[in-house]
């Protein structure tokens, strides 16, 4: 479809024009030296040329913590909590985010669809935007380049002194409609190199996980890991939760609330009686890659993690999923055997 | 016996304190929004900073502090004897919290220092954890105790629930509320392994994890030293921060 020129100094009419038409989440400035993705007040606040956001899009669709009923202990009822379209613009979504969305559609959509997953997604209107690859994205790695418009309503690729907005469905055009752009009639600067690589084709990496069960690397990381959650949490295709009810102190009403858990937490795989079936942290660390690289992808041919390096950044201990998978791939060559 | 209360199907509660600030009680009178919802469902039989009076039993009795003098041991197993249910209520009572900095020195020194040549006249004690004498049914943590989960946990006792205490990191409840990590701002965070449970409190408001809730149950303290470490602290300095609230959790453990 449609290719037009925005430049730098027009971003900001450019956002108001969405706010215009619906709530535009965006990334925006966090703390010190980091990004979150936000609801849009003021069009100038928002930050297209960023490196990643501390959370992705997910917490939209799966919120952090989420409210699935009320109930009333006198009158000993209940009511289920209803989840709402989330019916808005996100600009300045990155390729590997979109494409965990779409992981997480299949996750919430096949086998149970889960209704409050896919009723927060109706709606969702996606406004992509490239990125420079810096020290901890390998997105190319499992296939997701950085000018990727897959899913996207519109995409911003960038340029020196502003933007190449490809308009790339009827909804991305109904958003453009009264905004006036001049078309792009140049070429696109070739996209930015990853210095983060997983040095194995993805057809062959499953294979190689399967036979990576007893290796050593698990055990070594685990001297490393405080098993603290952090990358199950920040990961933008981990979807497990925990279930809990709380009761307030009157001791009459109270909620069902569902939260985000993690595979990495001792508590998550202890069951009925006390038995915890993951005890040692080095089986939490396989089973944390195993699902990002073997168990899922065996079902849908793709990998389950997207590349997006939160994980490895994150991690204040310092371990990274890029050099556990390249150990793996490394021992695996050096031991393999030729074929007879 | 004066002012014995009279049988109610309320839980008769108690509370107590033994070696602390009392922080953790005046936190309790900090419960504006909800004191009055407590009250209607309990009767405070005895409460030593908020009112007068005596009883001889009690169904919760509350204790506040660690254990620090023979005194203290002799108290706790009469109030243990007295109550049906003991809660241990903040950092002191439930793992001698910032007392136990005391007990990585020598006793006599700690004795010499803090009373000089009268210190034969006041005998002493390691700073013990309540759990360490008499049986405790349930930790309140936290330095001062956590409100939200002094409530959680009295919701479950008024309903005659089982409380779970929570034993992940206070990382997870930090990224469920998207904070920017503490390290990344140039701070030292003990949150990896402390206890969650007080919903990050504080590094939500810019300030980092001291680890006043305790150790998760199987802490990696190498690893947590060696993150330390790679953020800038020297070893000691790395310890010096562990043993602040978890010196008792933290003896015999290799440096």
């Amino acid at each position: 479809m449609a290719q037009f020129f925005l430049a730098t100094d027009r971003v900001a009419d450019f956002v108001a024009h969405l706010m215009a038409q619906k709530p535009v989440f965006a990334p925006h400035p966090k703390g010190r030296r980091s990004y979150a993705f936000a609801l849009t007040e003021q069009a100038a606040d928002v930050v297209l040329d960023y490196p990643r956001t501390l959370h992705s899009v997910k917490k939209y669709f799966l919120p952090p913590r989420e409210e699935l009923l009320t109930f009333d202990l006198t009158a000993n009822s209940g009511a289920v909590t209803e989840p709402e379209p989330t019916d808005a613009v996100f600009l300045g979504v990155h390729s590997y985010d979109l494409a965990a969305v779409h992981r997480l559609d299949f996750s919430f959509g096949h086998g149970n669809p889960e209704r409050n997953y896919l009723t927060r997604r109706q709606g969702a209107l996606f406004i992509g935007v490239s990125f420079a690859p810096d020290r901890f994205h390998f997105s190319g790695s499992v296939g997701i380049d950085p000018y990727d418009m897959t899913g996207c309503d519109a995409f911003l690729t960038k340029l020196d002194d502003g933007w190449v907005l490809d308009v790339l469905t009827a909804e991305g055009e109904a958003l453009m409609d009264g905004f006036d752009l001049e078309p792009f009639t140049g070429t696109k600067p070739p996209r930015g190199h990853f210095t983060q690589h997983i040095y194995v084709p993805q057809a062959k990496l499953g294979d190689i996980m399967k036979r990576s069960h007893d290796h050593e690397v698990w055990a070594e990381t685990a001297d490393d890991c405080v098993g603290c959650g952090t990358c199950n949490l920040v990961c933008p295709t981990c979807y497990c939760f925990d279930v809990q009810e709380h009761v307030d102190v009157t001791v009459t009403q109270g909620s069902r609330e569902r939260s985000w858990d993690g595979c990495m937490l001792r508590g998550f795989s202890e069951v009925a009686g006390g038995e915890v079936f993951r005890e040692e942290r080095a089986a939490r660390q396989r089973h944390r890659v195993m699902r990002k690289f073997l168990y899922i992808s065996a079902e849908t041919g793709h990998p389950w993690c997207v590349g997006c390096g939160r994980c490895t950044q994150a991690c204040t201990a310092g371990i990274s999923i890029v050099d556990i998978v390249n150990r793996l791939v490394g021992d695996a060559e050096r031991t393999a055997v030729a074929p007879v | 016996m004066a002012d014995k209360p009279l049988r109610t199907d309320k839980p008769r509660v108690a509370i107590f304190d033994f070696t602390g600030c009392e922080g953790c009680e005046l936190n309790q009178l900090n419960f504006e929004d909800q004191l009055l919802d407590i009250l209607a469902h309990v009767d405070i039989v005895e409460w030593r900073e908020a009112m007068d009076g005596h009883a001889d039993e009690y169904d919760i009795a509350f204790v506040e502090g660690c254990l620090s003098t023979p005194d203290c041991i002799k108290r706790i197993h009469d109030i243990r004897r007295r109550t049906k249910v003991l809660v241990a209520l903040g950092a002191c009572a439930v793992t001698g919290g910032v007392n136990a900095v005391k007990n990585t020195r020598p006793i006599e020194d700690v004795r010499e220092e803090v009373y000089g040549d009268d210190k034969y006249l006041f005998p002493t004690l390691p700073a013990l954890p309540v759990s360490s004498v008499v049986k405790v049914d349930y930790n309140v943590r936290g330095c001062p105790m956590t409100q939200i989960e002094f409530l959680r946990l009295f919701t479950a006792l008024v309903m005659g629930k089982d409380f779970v205490e929570p034993d992940q990191s206070v990382c997870v409840e930090c990224k469920l509320r998207e904070n920017e990590c503490v390290f990344e701002k140039g701070m030292i965070c003990l949150g990896p392994v402390t206890r969650a449970g007080c919903n990050a409190h504080c590094t939500t408001v810019g300030q980092y994890c001291t680890g006043c809730r305790g150790l998760v149950s199987e802490p990696n303290i190498k690893g947590m030293e060696e993150i330390l470490v790679q953020h800038g602290l020297s070893v000691d300095e790395a310890w010096k921060r562990l043993e602040l609230y978890n010196a008792n959790q933290l003896e015999g453990v290799q440096r």
